[in-house]
């Protein structure tokens, strides 16, 4: 029943063996122990649990870890090796560096709870990747209307995370 | 009298510290049979001075999404003149912190670490003076460097080599299972620290009133946060309920388990607590799927449907109101020779705390019957106390271990309703430590609830426009049964849960008479049922929110029946100059256009777009709080959308003015989602309204401009700013919506199909 697949998750070969139907969050989270993407809704209503596959968002809720095979799945956890190789920094420089989405995070004291911030980084990178200055009105749009979901946020940060995504976008350009 | 002692351990086991315990006057020293190795909570200390010049607070208290993980190394910096970054804190976990208490009471909370802190301060300067040669008088502590008759010593030098034991006086005691007291558990509010040490006066603050970052934000941008749903251990099992086919339905007999396709899997049921587990969790989701289809539940139908909750509630007999303030014979009287009066009926359905992430917990039962359950409730005492009743075992035997996870906003606060009494069964069953994750769907439809509520109203005007008296009669279900559900299904033991709540409003308007009444007496819908039916529960300023709702927006009808602007008209009937003056800086804020309601242009028919502005005030737990709401309409629509909502609170002197400002932000869009799309819906036997696209939050697009007003006082004490900004929020958008119609909504959400029927009606 169990298949031996292989995974690239945030830069590294992962062997694992499990069902190819199973969602890759429980993959990522239970074998993998990464604990940055998370499950909330289970039917990609939420996008608490979204990761990037290949640069795209996905919703690890309801990816078979089979659609992953052969691609490159990043978590929060791999966001700063992302963009030391997108700046060539060195090894050094790279362990130090965050993510500019993860440190405008910190800057803008965005998480309340903080459950929802995974998913909500995860859609940054992706809008940011295609649009390196969006408007608030961009922000809001991406963060409503990209499919499958809206990105929600129980707490109500979502004024905190247009602020810190603003300010990534800068950091970013510059 | 109650007495601080120090005094030196005999035995070193570290570099050095001073210890900062409990000592429960009366209790432990008169010999009350109860030794401290029987009270766990005992042997914790409070704080913990270390050699290194750094100190950890322990509190039983919890971050809840507000920040108090930043705040509390605030306040403890403060008195203790060192650095927050110096300071660690330690949360939650029953084994390991002595205080307990639920986490919504920060400023409580904080009044007790502030004195535990202000204590230890008073013992360590006495310890340099004495180092030092000279008075405590003659000393000045900086960052933890004590300076005094030109020599300087840290605390850690003056520490270095000894451990010392602060003993500070407490009142109280560990909450406990107490079937007879109110939602079940006795000493909810944990420890009070007694006596009254010199503390810093606030015009000297320097670290209370700065943005200091909250500590754990990094951990959880990063991926390096342990959530309570990250708990993992050897031989763990992962479990997916299959809950009754409705609120009401017992178990006829559970679906078969295929072996072959689910090889390691196993069902475990008690009475009506029925589960898959498996070491795999997609196993046990899917084999879960399979087992609930070919599971047989008996048919209930014990509910009103949701559409006829209203008629439901005004038809049962309240009896007289549990709780009343002021006087019913004055305000009658004014009602009866008043010149004009205002009256409506309120009202609002059933909403819920609707975490992101639903309820998840650990336990680990062992055969000798100790359990560790990892958690992330916000009152692990209560918890506590509540898991060793329904097992029937002292508290000792439990221990409750705390992390962070998806805010839930009250739901907790009273130690109940989550997953912990499900794993905590399932791991007894199967003698296995079991991870017990609830779906959206359960949680939606299985969770405790806000319940619904009507409200009968009525203001007295005089000629001159003057309010003179306000009535009002507030009905709901009973909001303090926080059962756990596991304990329910399963048939263990827990509590009666009594109608109870009390007035929870404050009135500001001191120069208006009030009667109020109010009646809980009402069992949960579908009480009889085997799970306890539609819980009942506290959520975000509880009670509060709903009344105000209701009482704010008489304010407005009264206002434009005398054809006075709304804030003038509150300005005139209250002489609370806080209230005053946050109202002023708050309409400044807004380009407030003073004039009654509604707007000349207001219109309730067609396509066209129409706009208004409306005001709401909260007074709550020493905050004074302002909303004003700009609203546009499509009458033809129904569409409501907020443009721009205005916040102002002078909650005393402010802590940490950016997660105040984060705090309010978030508070307007949770009130803006309660005021325009939450809605709980249910059928005769069921919740209905079980995922994001029925149970309908506030996204992002519908986030309006939100400007903050604060205004810090040194002279007010401190008050409650993480709370209460959701409750200003109906109000004010009512208000807009009848500025902008000329047609007043006494019903929240504003949903399109509520509000085209309200103006077609109207």
């Amino acid at each position: 029943m169990a298949d031996d697949l292989r995974l690239t998750v945030n830069g590294i070969d992962r062997p694992v063996s499990v069902k190819p139907e199973t969602p890759l969050i429980f993959v990522l989270r239970n074998q993998l122990k990464l604990s940055g993407p998370r499950l909330g809704c289970g039917m990609a209503q939420c996008g608490a649990c979204a990761v990037l596959i290949d640069g795209a968002e996905a919703r690890a809720c309801i990816t078979p870890v089979s659609f992953a095979v052969g691609k490159r799945v990043t978590t929060i956890e791999g966001l700063p090796a992302v963009w030391a190789a997108q700046k060539g920094l060195g090894p050094s420089a790279a362990a130090t560096t965050l993510h500019p989405v993860q440190q405008a995070w910190i800057d803008e004291q965005v998480p309340q709870c903080g459950y929802c911030q995974s998913g909500m980084m995860i859609a940054a990178v992706q809008l940011l990747s295609r649009n390196p200055d969006p408007s608030i009105a961009q922000i809001k749009d991406a963060f409503t209307n990209t499919a499958p979901s809206p990105h929600l946020c129980r707490c109500g940060t979502y004024l905190a995370i247009i602020d810190a995504v603003r300010r990534a976008a800068k950091a970013m350009r510059e | 009298m109650d007495t601080v002692t120090l005094t030196r351990r005999d035995l070193l086991t570290g570099s050095g510290a001073l210890f900062v315990s409990l000592y429960c006057a009366g209790r432990l020293s008169a010999g009350s049979g109860r030794s401290a190795s029987t009270e766990p909570a005992m042997l914790a200390s409070w704080l913990e001075i270390r050699s290194d010049n750094t100190a950890l607070i322990r509190t039983g208290r919890t971050e809840t999404g507000t920040g108090m993980s930043g705040y509390y190394p605030q306040v403890i910096a403060e008195e203790l003149r060192m650095r927050p970054e110096a300071i660690s804190l330690l949360m939650g976990d029953t084994d390991k912190t002595p205080d307990g208490g639920y986490s919504a009471g920060f400023l409580y909370g904080m009044s007790n670490v502030r004195k535990v802190a202000a204590y230890a301060y008073q013992a360590l300067l006495k310890l340099a003076a004495r180092r030092l040669g000279v008075d405590t008088s003659a000393l000045e502590v900086v960052d933890g460097v004590v300076s005094g008759g030109g020599r300087r010593i840290t605390y850690g030098q003056l520490l270095a080599g000894q451990e010392l034991d602060l003993k500070i006086p407490v009142r109280g005691q560990p909450a406990r299972a107490d079937p007879k007291a109110w939602a079940g558990i006795g000493s909810l509010e944990g420890f009070t620290v007694l006596g009254d040490p010199p503390m810093k006066p606030m015009r000297e603050f320097n670290i209370i009133g700065t943005s200091y970052p909250v500590p754990g934000i990094p951990d959880k941008v990063t991926g390096k946060t342990q959530w309570s749903c990250d708990v993992q251990l050897p031989g763990m099992l992962h479990a997916r309920l299959v809950r009754p086919a409705t609120l009401g339905s017992t178990l006829i007999s559970v679906g078969g388990l295929d072996k072959t396709l689910f090889p390691t899997a196993s069902i475990v049921t008690r009475g009506n607590l029925v589960a898959v587990v498996s070491p795999d969790e997609w196993e046990a989701v899917i084999a879960a799927q399979s087992v609930a289809a070919a599971t047989r539940w008996t048919e209930w139908s014990g509910l009103p449907a949701s559409e006829q909750l209203s008629r439901a509630l005004r038809e049962h007999d309240w009896g007289p109101p549990a709780h009343t303030r002021g006087s019913k014979a004055a305000v009658l009287t004014s009602l009866a020779s008043a010149a004009k009066t205002v009256s409506g009926s309120y009202e609002q359905p059933y909403v819920r705390h609707a975490p992101i992430g639903p309820f998840v917990a650990v336990a680990d039962v062992r055969g000798d019957a100790s359990v560790t359950v990892w958690t992330h409730s916000a009152h692990s005492q209560g918890l506590r106390a509540r898991l060793a009743g329904m097992l029937n075992v002292p508290i000792e035997k439990v221990v409750v271990r705390w992390l962070e996870h998806a805010g839930q906003f009250g739901r907790t606060t009273l130690g109940g309703d989550g997953a912990e009494a499900d794993a905590v069964i399932l791991s007894q069953l199967t003698g296995k430590p079991v991870r017990v994750q609830w779906t959206l769907q359960e949680d939606l439809a299985w969770s405790s609830v806000s319940p619904g509520w009507v409200s009968n109203a009525a203001a007295a005007l005089d000629a001159d426009g003057q309010l003179t008296a306000v009535r009002n009669s507030f009905y709901s279900p009973h909001m303090d049964d926080v059962r756990p559900l596991g304990a329910l299904l399963a048939g263990m033991p827990s509590f009666t849960p009594a109608p109870g709540g009390g007035v929870a409003s404050e009135w500001p308007y001191d120069r208006v008479g009030l009667r109020w009444e109010e009646a809980y007496t009402m069992p949960n819908l579908g009480a009889g049922a085997v799970s306890g039916g539609l819980r009942g529960n506290i959520m975000r300023t509880p009670g509060q929110r709903q009344q105000n709702f209701v009482l704010e927006s008489l304010l407005n009808e009264a206002a434009a029946v005398a054809r006075a602007d709304p804030i003038q008209f509150r300005i005139q009937h209250s002489s609370q100059r806080r209230l005053i003056d946050i109202l002023n800086a708050t309409a400044v804020a807004a380009r407030w256009d003073s004039r009654p309601s509604p707007h000349p242009g207001a219109h309730k028919q067609g396509a066209q777009t129409v706009s208004g502005r409306g005001v709401c005030v909260v007074v709550r737990q020493n905050a004074y709080w302002a909303g004003i709401a700009v609203v546009e309409v499509v009458p033809q629509t129904g569409a409501v959308r907020v443009t721009r909502f205005t916040i102002g609170v002078d909650c005393g002197k402010i802590i940490n003015p950016r997660q105040l400002q984060r705090c309010m932000q978030s508070g307007v869009v949770m009130g803006l989602s309660e005021a325009l799309k939450e809605e709980v819906t249910f059928d005769t036997g069921k919740v209905t309204s079980t995922d994001w696209s029925r149970y309908r939050i506030l996204t992002m697009a519908e986030v309006p401009e939100i400007e903050v007003v604060r205004i810090s006082r040194d002279d007010c004490g401190f008050g409650g700013g993480s709370e209460a900004a959701n409750a200003v929020v109906p109000g004010a958008v009512a208000a807009a919506f009848f500025d902008a119609t000329g047609v007043w909504p006494r019903r929240i959400p504003l949903t399109p199909d509520y509000v085209t029927a309200l103006l077609r009606a109207a």
